[in-house]
């Protein structure tokens, strides 16, 4: 049965603008172009993960087709529906988890929140107390003994529950979650994402999130678009991103860096003398440095990267050439060292 | 839609009921409140003069306990009016609510303003019920309840223009740049110009020019005739209310065009 399309964003812009007080009074316009015409399609049933750094534009793009944000140029559709034009029915087929650490009432507690915004969402009576239970169930939230706490005591975590409960309420067709993991501990993010997983491949439900998490991206997404400044660089499967660097290989080599040694020199070294994307990440002393590399030049880059290392006096303790993964297609994509 | 709109309502209804079930303090603050204000009112008024001396300024006799007891009420329910609908845009956008409450598949005004609605109409009973006694001891029983009556009407039709009131003022936070809360300001302002503390045509010249185009003034004026019940005020009531109508068919179109425009420049600018 082929998929039909959830939801279609074309050419979308979004410009903000902003003030600059250059004096008491003063104040002098700003416009910061958010997003520059973006466009991707997410379909029926799929975990769609939209991938990217910190000021991206992930927020922007979801807050549009949420309706909650009007864009300057280009269209988003949900369903069919135009998210400005008929923002209401929109509205009626989604679900929404913003920043997962507000967004309810501090005085009332997790349950009481979601019977305000169940009636407001047009929930009611027995439907609505089953519904509740429910995801209280689903999300963890009784075992934490958390349902009937004030929001105002409540953890991260299960603030990041809550908000997901509030999304699934009136159970919409479409999820749309920005940083849905955010705060949750490692076994309450993992069962998060098999929750959304299932949802997305038992319950027929669209799934977008967003994320700058390439791990959370690479396990449960079953598309992603990484995007950055505003631009999407690729659409894909996580299979088929990879296979952008098939012919690449992850070079990774484990070596203990001397006190003195500049980290910054040796990076910029290595990477005028090797000329590809390189990335260096350290546990204590131990540091680590990744290079995406043609299979064919393993063998020179390998010999030349160690007589740098040999040359500012780090002692090598383990060289590995691995798989490449949504990171390095990402660094690969924008030439630029991971996020992390 | 009347569905909808019924589920608004109840849903502020809920908040209300689960908000007061969880602060019980809030709940007495709530109760003690018109007292404290009927006790600055009566303060503020008999700075100005002795009650004879205020006797002869109305240039009638009246209770100055049920004439001030009315204003009291009026104008706290007002503020609460205009406290709750406008206020609460902004401490949604402060806890992040504001997207949400958004969500629900309403126009944005209507949601914000149905779902203080009523909370205005039960803490107006409340604070007549709370003044009961008062009233029906200083005027007698049938006296008493029949003033009584006067007030919850005035109250009742008062809230018409006030919402639309709310409701430009609700467009204006969502709009504004800055979130300071001009609300806290706004208030003692309201209350002076409404003709709260002193009756509004005692006012200076320019002020009362303010106070004309505010709704509470003239919910106040009819409030305080219930305490020249009586006397040949019939025609003035009738007057009242039929400008308490107009005021209110003015502010809510006024609102209701100018929202359109507020949602939409706050969606733009990313204000939500
Ligand atoms: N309301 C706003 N007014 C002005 N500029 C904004 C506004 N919201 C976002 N921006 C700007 O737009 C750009 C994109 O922001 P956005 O929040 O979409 O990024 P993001 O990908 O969600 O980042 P993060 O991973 O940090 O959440 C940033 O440069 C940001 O500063
Ligand atoms: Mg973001």
């Amino acid at each position: 049965m082929p998929k039909t399309t959830a939801i279609d964003v074309l050419n979308l812009v979004k410009r903000y603008t902003t003030y600059e007080r250059i004096g008491f009074f003063r104040k002098r316009k700003k416009v910061i172009e958010a997003l520059k015409g973006i466009s991707f399609k997410v379909m029926e049933g799929e975990v769609f993960g939209l991938l990217g750094p910190n000021g991206a534009g992930k927020t922007t793009t979801v807050k549009i087709i949420s309706t909650l944000l009007l864009p300057d140029e280009g269209t988003a559709k949900v369903l069919g529906y135009d998210v400005v034009e008929e923002a209401n029915e929109v509205r009626k087929l989604i679900g929404v988890s913003l920043s997962v650490e507000k967004g309810f009432f501090w005085k009332l507690t997790g349950r009481e929140n979601l019977k305000y915004f169940g009636m407001l969402y047009g929930l009611d009576g027995e439907l609505l107390r089953k519904r509740i239970d429910e995801l209280i169930k689903m999300l963890g939230l009784d075992e934490l003994n958390a349902a009937d706490k004030l929001y105002e005591e409540y953890s991260l975590g299960m603030k990041a529950r809550l908000s997901l409960a509030r999304a699934l309420l009136t159970d919409p067709p479409v999820l749309i979650l920005d940083e849905p993991t955010l705060g949750l501990d490692p076994p309450s993010a993992r069962s998060l994402r098999e929750l959304l997983v299932e949802l997305a491949h038992d319950n027929n439900k669209t799934v977008l999130i967003t994320t700058h998490n390439m791990f959370e991206a690479e396990i449960i997404c079953d598309k992603v678009a990484i995007i950055d400044k505003g631009v999407i660089l690729a659409v894909d499967t996580v299979e088929g991103l990879k296979k952008r660097v098939a012919k690449d290989v992850a070079l990774e080599i484990s070596f203990v860096m001397p006190a003195k040694a500049h980290m910054s020199s040796l990076l910029d070294m290595l990477k005028n003398a090797l000329k590809c994307p390189c990335n260096i990440s350290h546990n204590e002393n131990v540091y680590r440095l990744r290079l995406v590399i043609n299979v064919n030049s393993v063998d020179e880059i390998t010999s030349m990267a160690l007589k740098i290392l040999h040359e500012m006096k780090c002692k090598v303790r383990r060289v590995d050439v691995k798989e490449p993964t949504l990171e390095d297609v990402f660094i690969k994509l924008t030439g630029r060292r991971g996020f992390k | 839609m009347r569905m909808r709109m019924l589920s608004v309502l109840k849903s502020g209804v809920l908040l209300d009921i689960y908000f007061f079930k969880n602060n019980r303090s809030t709940l007495i603050s709530l109760m003690l409140w018109p007292y404290l204000m009927l006790g600055m009112l009566l303060g503020f008024g008999l700075i100005f003069g002795s009650t004879s001396a205020f006797k002869e300024n109305i240039g009638m006799d009246v209770n100055p306990i049920t004439y001030f007891v009315s204003s009291t009420v009026v104008i706290m329910a007002c503020l609460g009016l205009l406290w709750d609908v406008a206020g609460s845009v902004l401490e949604l956008r402060w806890i992040g609510a504001l997207p949400y409450v958004i969500l629900a598949p309403y126009r944005i005004s209507l949601t914000l303003i149905l779902s203080y609605v009523p909370r205005y109409l039960l803490i107006s009973v409340i604070y007549l019920l709370e003044f009961t006694p008062l009233i029906i001891l200083v005027e007698g029983l049938a006296d008493g309840i029949l003033k009584l009556g006067v007030i919850f009407t005035a109250l009742t039709l008062g809230m018409l223009p006030m919402i639309g009131f709310a409701g430009l003022l609700a467009v204006l936070f969502i709009m504004m740049e800055e979130e300071s809360n001009v609300l806290s300001w706004l208030n003692p302002l309201i209350m002076l110009f409404s003709g709260a503390f002193y009756p509004a045509y005692l006012l200076p010249h320019w002020a009362q020019t303010i106070s004309r185009i505010l709704p509470s003034t003239y919910t106040i004026e009819m409030a305080r005739l219930a305490a020249l019940m009586g006397s040949p005020s019939m025609a003035r009531i009738t007057f009242l209310m039929g400008l308490l109508i107009g005021f209110a068919v003015l502010y809510n179109i006024l609102a209701y065009s100018l929202m359109g425009a507020g949602e939409r420049r706050a969606m733009q600018r990313g204000a939500i």
